[in-house]
């Protein structure tokens, strides 16, 4: 929340980086800032899904010990019901307060409704489409952060059990590549996507973090496949698209730390290619690194600490998973500890030069 | 204009003409880190990740060919290298931040260190007494760096010892016994470290860790009521009831007085999942399970409420 004098600085800051004058709907500003508080702690966010979480449990066990479960209309009938009153409410009260009640009401629509779905011998495919259908509807209708980004996760869920039950596990690849890019130009794009339409503004963040959760959920399938008892043929191509993604993340930050020689420009991307090769087998650890820098790059801190617990556990992972002998371990973890010390003091130089000036 | 946020730039950019370009360039400017923050940044993950590889690639070279060494040089080849980064760590051009990490590597190499030793003597990985000595020899370090992931390794060290010293050894202790300790020495080291670093006896300690360590207390304080109210008989839960109802109050109290809403949400959660136990505890009929799921509900709807109106009153005030 701003009071106005603050509104009134920005906007004559925001001013200043316009040549042509702009138009400020100065009302509508000051009473979004009292309707939306958008400004909401990450505290609030995780408390009213822990809490719909919660109440979800409790209220499918209630229904379950009040002989719902043996009624398929009644698991259908309540399941869309919950599903559409928690789109309503939060369509009519969009505060924030309401989430809790939203969200619970949400999940325990889509429980119910696929345990009914289920029940009456419908196909495993065609439930995943109703819910994908649902989750699609919910995302043009509600603008409400959290039920925008369970209804992201959902999407997701719903292609990636859709490409593996049905055998697609090429498309996984192809799917979690394509993540990879829509994430990057999400993130590098962000000014243009909340300028072009109002509800690209309300929608970009929890969408934001929805696909990451999306993209790391790809990562993991992708790069631990032998839980679910397949084998990828192509992995490296996964891998290609994010270390090309990182390669041209890192012609970004050229500009932003003014580095401008093409020899130094040319070391920095063979050492970076020479040190992400190695992880060409796990997708995943360039795509958490992708993650970090994206991050790191708008200074977006809740995925950049994602980012980083992610990295830490896919490349332990990855050596642990790793079927070489101790010593070829040894050697590709020695020999890129030393590729990073060297690229620390190419840069350090570089960087403290710089500063100098 | 200083704290010119994310949020607002969306929240306005919805309700004015201003341009793509307008945008990208204030985003840019106030939002987006900038080439010095990149500079640490980029300096900060490389030497990490250099020096963690590099030392992983050692330990992993020595694994490889383990079996055959002497035991005498398995020892000797672990302490060298302890004692190679302490020596690094001690060079006086570090800085101070590089001289912490470098210690926090020691800390865990130490760590390697006592595990070689149980390996060659059959100890076992995981008994109490190698993490008790992993503890105990890193303690100097640890006061000496003052280096908060250092010290949160040493507070996972503590914890991690006294669960297995009672699984161990004193078995007869109960589980609400073992939960409620934990929760009282975690909160005694939160305590601690808020008094301390308030009178500037020792330097701020960062909010990231005061969050960790509030959380874990959380956890085994509800934890521990939870346990007692499951089980049917436990002498010691009037007293633990006490002491949690006191810090979990005197957690509430500091976060209103510091203003900070991570811990107005998490106790409040705390008490919402204990009172759900409670219920339960009363009757485990549906009826129950629908008032626990509103009750849920509501409670959370209030204490998300209260934060907001808070929040507010906090920025007025401000």
């Amino acid at each position: 929340m701003r009071t106005k004098e603050e509104i009134k600085e920005i906007t004559d800051y925001l001013q200043t980086k316009e040549k042509r004058e702009i138009q400020f709907n100065e009302e509508a500003i000051l009473e979004d800032y009292q309707k939306n508080d958008n400004h909401q702690s990450l505290a609030i966010k995780i408390l009213s899904v822990f809490g719909g979480v919660l109440a979800s449990l409790a209220f499918i066990g209630f229904l379950m010990l009040a002989g719902l479960y043996d009624s398929d209309f009644g698991l259908l009938f309540f399941g869309t019901i919950s599903i559409v009153f928690g789109i309503g409410i939060s369509k009519i009260h969009d505060k924030i307060i309401i989430d809790t009640l939203s969200v619970s009401s949400y999940m325990i629509g889509f429980i119910l409704l696929g345990i009914g779905l289920s029940k009456i011998q419908v196909h495993d495919n065609t439930i995943c489409f109703i819910f994908m259908l649902i989750a699609l509807i919910s995302l043009g209708i509600s603008r409400a952060y959290i039920l925008t980004f369970i209804s992201v996760l959902m999407i997701n869920g719903t292609i990636l059990v859709l490409l593996i039950s049905n055998k697609f596990f090429g498309f996984v690849q192809w799917y979690t590549c394509c993540l990879a890019v829509v994430l990057a130009v999400l993130y590098i794009k962000e000014s243009r996507i909340i300028t072009f339409h109002k509800t690209g503004s309300i929608l970009y963040n929890p969408i934001r973090i929805g696909l990451v959760f999306s993209f790391l959920s790809g990562l993991v399938i992708v790069s631990k496949a032998d839980w679910i008892k397949i084998s990828f043929e192509d992995i490296w191509i996964t891998s290609a698209f994010c270390i090309i993604s990182v390669i041209y993340l890192l012609s970004h930050l050229f500009e932003v730390l003014k580095i401008r020689k093409t020899n130094h420009k040319t070391v920095i991307y063979l050492l970076s290619v020479l040190l992400l090769l190695p992880t060409v087998l796990s997708p995943a650890i360039s795509g958490a690194i992708l993650l970090i820098l994206l991050s790191f790059l708008v200074n977006y801190k809740t995925t950049l600490v994602i980012g980083i617990v992610a990295f830490i556990y896919f490349i332990s992972q990855y050596y642990y998973d790793l079927h070489f002998t101790l010593l070829t371990k040894s050697i590709l973890l020695f020999s890129s500890g030393i590729l990073f010390l060297g690229l620390y003091l190419l840069t350090h130089k570089k960087l403290k030069s710089d500063e100098k000036i | 204009m200083k704290d010119i946020q994310r949020e607002d730039l969306h929240l306005i950019s919805r309700h004015s003409s201003i341009s793509e370009q307008g945008v990208e360039r204030a985003i840019k400017e106030k939002v987006y880190n900038d080439p010095e923050n990149w500079k640490k940044f980029l300096r900060l993950l490389l030497m990490t990740l250099g020096i963690g590889f590099t030392t992983a690639g050692i330990i992993f070279f020595f694994a490889y060919n383990w079996a055959d060494l002497h035991k005498f040089a398995k020892l000797a080849l672990t302490e060298v290298l302890i004692v190679t980064t302490t020596v690094i760590a001690l060079l006086p051009k570090l800085k101070n931040s590089t001289r912490n990490i470098i210690l926090t590597g020691a800390a865990f190499l130490t760590g390697v260190l006592f595990a070689v030793f149980g390996q060659i003597y059959q100890t076992g990985a995981n008994a109490y007494d190698f993490f008790l000595a992993w503890t105990l020899f890193i303690s100097l370090w640890v006061l000496v760096s003052n280096f908060a992931p250092l010290w949160l390794l040493y507070l996972i060290l503590i914890n991690t010892t006294f669960v297995l010293y009672s699984q161990q050894v004193a078995k007869e202790w109960p589980e609400i016994f073992v939960t409620a300790l934990l929760f009282v020495f975690n909160s005694m080291v939160l305590i601690a470290s808020v008094v301390l670093s308030k009178y500037q006896k020792i330097k701020d300690v960062p909010t990231w860790f005061t969050y960790v360590l509030g959380l874990a207390i959380a956890i085994f304080g509800t934890g521990a009521v939870v346990i007692g109210i499951v089980d049917t008989y436990q002498p010691l839960f009037p007293v633990l009831m006490t002491i949690v109802t006191a810090l979990f109050v005197l957690g509430i109290w500091y976060g209103l007085k510091i203003k900070d809403g991570f811990y107005l949400a998490v106790i409040p959660l705390s008490f919402i999942i204990i009172i759900s136990a409670l219920l339960f505890k009363i009757s485990g009929d549906f009826g129950m399970f629908l008032l626990v799921s509103i009750f849920i509900v509501i409670s959370v709807t209030l204490v998300i409420m209260n934060l907001i109106n808070l929040q507010k009153k906090w920025k007025n005030e401000n």
